[in-house]
């Protein structure tokens, strides 16, 4: 799995976004919902808000291997849909690209 | 919710899941009933409360955090997950034969089971329990 993956957000405010994804993207959520499936293949990789391994984006991650990034506060009002971001999974930071 | 502590505790998988299943039933019938009242709809509250959040979340993972420190050769936590929700053949290879690591992924299976059970197209029946839940709310509830 790569530890750097840059990419274009999808913030997810409600189950409606997830049918707007039509290409490669990070996801931004609070959590997730089970609408997520229909996206998957296009998820290169997830930042959430919530922190815990058994939480459901923590179990989709593993189960579709996807990187992700847990407990970033306010990631939802921080990023917005359209944002390019670099997520460094070893040092757990995400920055906006300008 | 006091049983399945008390086979969590005794990591009784069979005990588990069927206390799961009580919960899970109790909590059903609640939201089939149209004559449910603002009570019965508190007690599914607590129901989803308990099983999407506390006990997965806290109790349950406190509970494989603490159990895998015995599990011998050594696995940390996050790839005893992985190589379950992965299906790691390798990890799951080495360890076919170790008593512990099998209950301990059983009862990691029950426990997402319940986690990620999907009904009306949301995680625990959530969005038909915020549909009744709010119709039936108080206006003066605080």
């Amino acid at each position: 799995m790569k530890n750097i993956v840059a990419g274009q957000v999808t913030t997810i405010k409600s189950k409606k976004d997830y049918y707007r994804i039509r290409k490669e993207t990070v996801l931004v959520a609070r959590n997730t919902h089970p609408d997520l499936m229909i996206a998957i293949n296009k998820i290169k990789a997830m930042v959430v808000e919530i922190d815990n391994k058994l939480c459901h984006a923590a179990i989709i991650a593993r189960e579709f291997n996807k990187p992700i990034l847990m407990g970033v506060d306010g990631a939802t009002k921080k990023f917005k849909t359209g944002d390019r971001v670099l997520i460094d999974f070893n040092n757990k930071t995400i920055k906006k690209l300008k | 919710m006091m049983e399945l502590l008390k086979y969590t505790y005794l990591l009784d998988v069979k005990g588990i899941r069927k206390n799961i299943e009580l919960l899970w039933s109790r909590y059903q019938k609640i939201l089939d009933n149209k004559k449910s009242s603002w009570e019965d709809l508190n007690e599914a509250r607590a129901i989803l409360y308990f099983i999407g959040y506390l006990y997965p979340e806290r109790i349950a993972l406190h509970s494989l955090a603490s159990r895998i420190k015995h599990i011998e050769p050594r696995i940390s936590l996050d790839r005893f997950l992985r190589a379950i929700d992965r299906s790691d053949r390798a990890i799951l290879g080495k360890y076919k034969n170790n008593d512990n690591f099998n209950k301990l992924k059983e009862f990691y299976l029950a426990v997402k089971d319940i986690k990620n059970r999907v009904k009306n197209n949301a995680y625990l029946d959530e969005e038909r329990f915020n549909r009744f839940y709010s119709k039936l709310k108080p206006k003066d509830y605080f």
